[in-house]
């Protein structure tokens, strides 16, 4: 598996930095944390731009900054700053060459990825003569990302690629980045602030906050997690369901996700048939009932136990932590966050451990980051 | 220099100032370049200072400059001695002088465009060129360079003009010895001494119009010419 060790203290103008953290993943780490927080200066601190503080980094036991320093141009590690940074005096061609020249001899037999292929999987055909000025803003980031994932790095550093991609673009280049992940084996380190593109991208989240390490772990456990909702704020709380694409009903525009064995309805077509596919749900979009009412109420009815209550005593409301009964995979713990008012919570005489049913309306259901025909 | 005696002095003095002003930008690409490159890309203290330096010949009568030249050329210096060792010959009244000179108060007519070209690239560009690879020199000659060509064009015309239109330290630091030190500019104030205006005007029109010429070509080039006294 790889490693990224990471530790960096320090000051940077008013900036105060202590993080220290192993990323060890081959998958899709999302680096996560509001604004100022530390993550693009981590991010350049790893790819080499750091170098007036005391920083350690080392990839797979070989050190890259501390005892000796190896300059970012040597360093077997692909970036993709915010902004697509294209060559405005070459075009996309000669951008995408500009990489391919300067392939690290030791990082040939990394991988072998073509330039055809990644012109076709990013659909680079039509433009490859135009230069920057002339591209869109989404077309300049798959030129960028081409152009990144040509110079055959062994990992990949990506500070909020997506920020100014439209949703449907979005969760193309999501779905890119998780097979490239998949067939190539090279991990990715992936920064946002988006929820969205976390619960579509991530296969661990690390939270960063005022420059420190705060957590890490499995998506669902960190976004179910009480520092992702405090730094969310539990208006926008949330939960993600993770399952498969088990029924399609073309004729109502319907998907059904088996999470589980127990199955959820949703809008829209977040995947074909088998694929895997996560959907956020609301904390406030959840009703929760100790008995089994009305089924006209919502299209989904799961059932669940209570784990914990937390009830907040400045305000009106209450949040559970609802596991939902696992009929499948018994490893596989799937958590829900509900909201509800206080006055419903003792109406309904809930407790921890108590069954409850779990209504969902399709209607409610966040479709931001599916991704369509 | 024989064949000068036969030409028209002020076909002389024209060529003369061809020469003093190509040798001059030439010599500012290696001088000035690496100044205003450092000044774009360091944060450092010292940075007003060097600008401050830098930008001095703008604001300073050229009377100033040309003084403190003459006492620096003088063979009682380092250089001016460290001149008559290789050369024979005086700094002070010499093309080299000139050359010299005409370096000093031109130099922040190279550096600042090329310094606002430079810091347009930004560092990211430079970050992504660097992850994909390429080293220092790899990236300044591939991507800062010919993204700066507009810039280069404007510090290269402006250097060039300048350097022929100066007056007042060509003549403290060459006297205008001809075919030697005496450029056009000197070579008009000669001809309006002697009263002959005819002459003058010929000189003078002929300024003008490749002045003019030479700022049009720039600005049709470069609609983002920059020039600053901070």
């Amino acid at each position: 598996m790889a490693s990224l060790f990471v530790q960096i203290k320090g000051e940077l103008g008013s900036f105060n930095i202590d993080f220290e953290h192993n990323f060890q993943s081959d998958g899709i780490t999302v680096l996560f944390g509001p604004n100022g927080s530390g993550k693009s200066t981590l991010i350049s601190a790893i790819a080499g731009f750091i170098q007036n503080i005391e920083i350690f980094i080392s990839l797979n036991g070989t050190v890259l900054q501390g005892q000796k320093n190896i300059p970012s141009y040597k360093r077997s590690i692909g970036t993709m700053f915010q902004d697509p940074n294209l060559f405005q005096h070459l075009t996309v061609n000669q951008n995408l060459d500009f990489a391919i020249k300067r392939i690290k001899s030791e990082n040939i037999k990394n991988y072998n990825i073509t330039k055809i292929e990644i012109i076709k999987s990013l659909d680079l055909q039509n433009i490859l003569d135009r230069y920057p000025v002339n591209l869109s803003g989404g077309e300049k980031l798959r030129v960028a990302l081409a152009r990144t994932i040509l110079s055959q790095p062994s990992y990949l550093l990506l500070d909020e690629p997506m920020s100014a991609l439209d949703i449907k673009h979005k969760a193309k280049l999501i779905n890119f980045l998780r097979k490239y992940n998949r067939e190539y084996k090279i991990p990715i380190l992936y920064v946002t602030h988006s929820i969205e593109e976390i619960s579509q991208i991530s296969d661990e989240i690390v939270l960063i906050l005022n420059g420190r390490f705060i957590e890490n772990g499995p998506t669902s456990k960190i976004l179910a997690g009480d520092h992702f909702q405090n730094l969310v704020g539990k208006f926008e709380a949330s939960s993600v369901l993770e399952g498969f694409v088990s029924n399609i009903k073309k004729l109502y525009n319907l998907t059904t996700i088996n999470i589980n064995g127990q199955y959820l309805i949703v809008p829209g077509k977040p995947g074909i048939l088998d694929d895997f596919v996560r959907v956020r749900i609301r904390s406030r979009d959840v009703i929760i009932t100790p008995i089994k009412i009305n089924s006209y109420i919502a299209e989904n009815i799961l059932v669940g136990t209570i784990l914990t209550i937390d009830i907040e005593k400045l305000s009106a409301f209450s949040e559970l932590i609802v596991a939902l009964e696992n009929k499948e995979n018994k490893e596989n713990l799937q958590i829900l966050r509900v909201r509800i008012t206080t006055y419903n919570l003792k109406k309904m005489k809930l407790s921890i451990n108590k069954k409850v049913y779990i209504y969902i309306r399709s209607v409610s259901i966040d479709r931001q980051a599916y991704q369509y025909d | 220099m024989e064949v000068f005696s036969l030409l028209n002095p002020d076909i002389v003095a024209l060529i003369l100032t061809l020469k003093l002003a190509l040798t001059t930008c030439v010599c500012l690409a290696f001088i000035g370049t690496p100044i205003a490159y450092f000044l774009a890309f360091s944060s450092g203290k010292l940075n007003p200072i060097i600008e401050s330096i830098i930008t001095l010949p703008l604001v300073l009568p050229p009377t100033v400059i040309g003084f403190y030249l003459i006492v620096f050329f003088s063979p009682d210096t380092m250089l001016g001695n460290f001149f008559i060792l290789v050369t024979g010959e005086q700094l002070i009244f010499s093309f080299y002088g000139l050359v010299f000179a005409s370096i000093i108060y031109s130099l922040p007519f190279w550096v600042q465009p090329l310094q606002s070209s430079f810091e347009k690239v930004g560092v990211k560009t430079i970050q992504t060129a660097n992850t994909l690879g390429a080293g220092h020199f790899d990236t300044f000659f591939n991507i800062i360079l010919p993204l700066c060509r507009r810039g280069l064009l404007t510090s290269f015309i402006l250097s060039f003009a300048h350097t022929m239109g100066e007056f007042g330290i060509v003549l403290m630091v060459g006297g205008g010895i001809h075919g030697k030190t005496k450029v056009l500019a000197i070579s008009i104030y000669d001809h309006v001494e002697q009263l002959s205006f005819g002459k003058a005007h010929y000189l003078a029109g002929g300024m003008l119009l490749l002045s003019f010429i030479i700022l049009l070509t720039l600005y049709i080039s470069n609609k983002n010419i920059s020039m600053r006294v901070k």
